[in-house]
């Protein structure tokens, strides 16, 4: 027995000295590696259009955004717009060299929109698509070594907010295959350069020291994959990583967990993400817009944001998200006797029985649905609540056999009219593969108007009137637009959450 | 022991060839048109003339009989088509991975069996003892605890508190010691209780009784008498254990970030990336007829009893 226990007893040192030479805590030189992690690869490599997110600072785009996602410069330095819109003219900056030497110039950015014209590429981010970036562009074309210009077949005037970030992707010409795919690590002009990628493990990168800007200011970092948020938790926890990033880089009710804790600290902007519900309005009852103004008059959108997402999300009726510029913002209307008495219009003194779908892959989503009946149940709505794969989900919808479901949507780039097409539109893909059965001939008006309108104040007000009536007609049913969460270690600094990311590059070990 | 081993082979095609129709069906009634989630990634909705021409190009026009057929033709020569998430061959990206399942495999069959075995032969050792009945409590957790659960308190414990080990990644054999910790677990309490159950018959038996008779010590009874007897049923539990291994690995590759064929059958289900799903469902099928193979030789060479239909082999 002596023995037996002799032997656990050596294991357990074993182990332990095994575990202490694995995880060493890292020394405080400020050019030691600063170990990251997020959910995927945020390098998906060669077949991927962008190669890298944008939020390793890797490339860099023409046009970036600040934090009101105005649009700013970056590798254009300053632009003009014809007077009928339909030419833009952007001047590059110079004296700028891509990772691998090539110098950046008119011919690198044409041999990009050369790349954008073999067709549309897929990626994890967004599809790397020049008809949605650049909406009837007709022809790009070199003025001067460090001039190109733009011409569309229709007035442009927003054409800017397309072109942000993703829109305007700049990567060296020696970087593409004959088909247009990357032929090995991207090189891009950002302060940032990718020296190794390992798939589904990591990807390591190193500051650029010939980037033409403010340098960055840690020598190396590496972004792990961690795909389990609880895994990621602990390696944070463990010190092993020192800060989480990336979409659902820490859920809320972990992130809570860290409150108070001096090591960790979490930072939190507006995210690009909207949470609704959409209604089946090719059928009874959701075909009526009564029924779906009772809807949202009786939904109590704070107790959702504030008891089931810990604070982290803002209540909204608007199907436009909070993060561009010409959102508006409209009062949350809560009042469940006029949503009662607006369904009893339609309903009569009949109940009706829907089905209500959630992504099953998200637990916190039957929760949601199931607080959420609760509530349509008063105004005659009881929900059979489905849990689906989210592709039969979708399909479902297509078919329009549903009643209510849970869906989400990113904003890919400020100018809202993709939103608005999408949704509000007759011919709108989601308006059409949601069944949402919505059609408005003032919102198709309003679009017509502003696709047309060189003025910014005409388009804005359009915009303004369109968000408006989807707060009225309740195309879809807002429920709160998100808040991008991430946490890190005390022991960085620099660590802010930006509407896309961190600034990688301002993070920094703290002393 | 040729002719046996043929005669095996050839009973194992129409297991491969059920594994491969399997595998191409899966794809078919899936819900969705493959060539729209091939062009829909992103986010992107692609048009209608777009997806006839994915069709086309995908070969989807044809009768399912012919693309089963070109189905297996490729990937007889390992093609197994291009995965519609990572755009990346399917074949590549299982034989780059399938060496971190196999080693994490191989580490939980040698925990589990190390384990098992060792349980096994205390708690028989021990019968109606403390030790014993310690032992079988201990099995009875093993086998009641969720695989997911473990991995997140043995995290919680060794890496997050203790820091002994790390949480994740794939590195050296420290990084497989949790995941193989979790994934042996059920196959270690099994293990145990078959080899204690065993150790006990063999104990009641003549021989046994004449050993203890002549004064051999009872660890000597034990390893060198009964447990020879005893392992030959726990090997072909082994094997089975293998594929509840490949299972299990779906989850447990992804909770400790190891970049293996479980965790890519999971972003295969996630992405509904159908092309990958077949590999893996293909690789995993044969695998796990390849381990049955070995364990029926295995079996056969330690005891040779056995026979085929009657015959000496």
């Amino acid at each position: 027995m002596k023995k037996l226990l002799s032997l656990i007893l050596v294991l357990l040192l074993a182990l332990g000295a095994l575990g202490g030479l694995a995880i060493a805590e890292p020394a405080q030189d400020p050019d030691a590696e600063i170990v990251l992690a997020g959910y995927r690869n945020l390098a998906p490599g060669e077949k991927d259009g962008y190669y890298c997110s944008k939020i390793l600072y890797v490339w860099e785009p023409l046009i970036t955004q600040d934090d009101t996602a105005a649009p700013i410069p970056c590798l254009a330095e300053n632009w003009e717009m014809s007077e009928d819109g339909t030419q833009w003219t952007f001047n590059l900056r110079q004296g700028v060299k891509f990772h691998d030497g090539e110098d950046f110039n008119a011919d690198a950015v044409i041999a990009n929109f050369d790349r954008m014209m073999l067709g549309v590429k897929s990626s994890s981010f967004y599809p790397l698509d020049i008809t949605a970036h650049y909406p009837n562009l007709a022809s790009y074309e070199k003025v001067d070594e460090y001039t190109i210009r733009l011409t569309f077949s229709q007035p442009a005037p927003t054409q800017l907010y397309n072109m942000v970030n993703f829109g305007s992707a700049i990567y060296s010409p020696k970087c593409f295959d004959e088909e247009g795919n990357f032929n090995g690590i991207c090189a891009g002009t950002g302060p940032f350069r990718i020296v190794e990628n390992v798939l589904d493990e990591y990807v390591l990168l190193e500051r650029f020291d010939d980037y033409y800007g403010e340098p960055a200011k840690a020598k190396r970092i590496r972004v792990k994959v961690i795909p389990d948020a609880d895994t990621r938790f602990s390696a944070l926890k463990a010190g092993e990583i020192l800060g989480v990033i990336d979409l659902s880089a820490i859920p809320a009710s972990l992130a809570v967990e860290l409150e108070g804790d001096e090591n960790f600290a979490i930072t939190t902007t507006k995210s690009t993400m909207i949470r609704f519900l959409t209604l089946n309005g090719t059928k009874f009852p959701f075909d009526d817009v009564r029924m779906r103004q009772a809807v949202s008059l009786c939904l109590q959108r704070s107790v959702i944001t504030d008891d089931l997402y810990y604070g982290f999300g803002t209540p909204t009726t608007n199907i436009l998200n909070y993060s561009t510029p010409f959102y508006k913002e409209f009062p949350v209307e809560e009042d469940l006797e006029k949503a009662k008495a607006l369904a009893a219009e339609v309903l009569g003194d009949e109940r009706v029985r829907v089905t209500y779908l959630v992504n099953g892959s998200d637990a916190s989503l039957k929760v949601e649905a199931e607080l959420i009946s609760t509530w349509l149940a008063e105004i005659g709505i009881d929900c059979d609540i489905q849990p689906m794969e989210y592709s039969a989900m979708k399909e479902l919808m297509k078919a329009g056999d549903y009643g209510i479901a849970r869906m989400q949507q990113g904003l890919s780039n400020s100018e809202p009219a993709t939103i608005f097409r999408r949704f509000m539109l007759t011919s709108g893909d989601h308006n059409q593969n949601y069944s949402l059965g919505y059609q408005s001939d003032e919102v198709d008006r309003l679009m017509d108007e502003a696709a047309a309108a060189l003025d910014m104040e005409v388009r804005t007000a359009n915009y303004d009137r369109i968000q408006e009536i989807s707060t009225e007609e309740f195309p879809v049913i807002p429920l709160f637009n998100d808040m991008t969460l991430m946490a890190y270690s005390t022991r960085l600094t620099g660590y802010d959450a930006k509407l896309y990311g961190i600034e990688l590059p301002l993070v920094a070990w703290a002393e | 022991m040729r002719r046996y081993l043929i005669q095996k082979v050839l009973s194992l095609l129409p297991v491969l060839l059920g594994i491969s129709l399997i595998a191409f069906v899966l794809g078919v009634i899936s819900p969705g048109n493959p060539a729209e989630l091939a062009l829909s990634r992103g986010g992107y909705e692609p048009t209608p003339e777009q997806i006839e021409a994915m069709e086309r190009q995908m070969g989807l026009d044809a009768p399912y009989p012919v693309q089963y057929l070109r189905w297996v033709g490729r990937a007889l020569t390992g093609d197994l088509g291009t995965s519609y998430a990572s755009k990346l061959p399917v074949g590549a990206e299982l034989a780059r991975r399938l060496p971190v399942t196999l080693k994490l495999a191989l580490c939980s069959i040698l925990l589990a069996l190390v384990l098992g075995f060792s349980m096994g032969c205390i708690a028989a050792a021990f019968h109606e003892r403390w030790p014993d009945r310690v032992i079988r409590s201990a099995i009875n957790i093993q086998l009641s605890f969720p695989a997911f659960w473990l991995a997140l308190l043995l995290i919680l414990l060794f890496a997050e508190n203790l820091r002994w080990l790390p949480t994740s990644g794939n590195g050296g054999l420290k990084y497989m010691i949790l995941p193989s910790l979790v994934l042996s677990s059920a196959s270690a309490a099994t293990t145990a209780r078959l080899i204690r159950s065993a150790l006990l018959a063999e104990f009641g038996k003549q021989y046994c009784t004449a050993a203890t008779a002549r004064g051999i010590s009872r660890k000597r009874l034990v390893l060198q008498n009964a447990l020879p007897n005893a392992a030959v049923s726990a090997v072909a539990l082994m094997g089975n254990s293998l594929g509840g291994m490949l299972g299990g690995s779906v989850i447990i590759e992804s909770i400790f970030a190891l970049p293996g064929i479980g965790s890519y059958a999971l972003d295969a289900i996630t992405n509904r990336d159908y092309p990958a799903l077949q590999g893996y469902v293909l690789l995993a099928g044969c695998i796990y007829v390849a381990v049955a193979l070995l364990v029926d030789v295995v079996s056969m060479l330690l005891n040779p009893k056995l026979r085929l239909g009657g015959k000496r082999i």
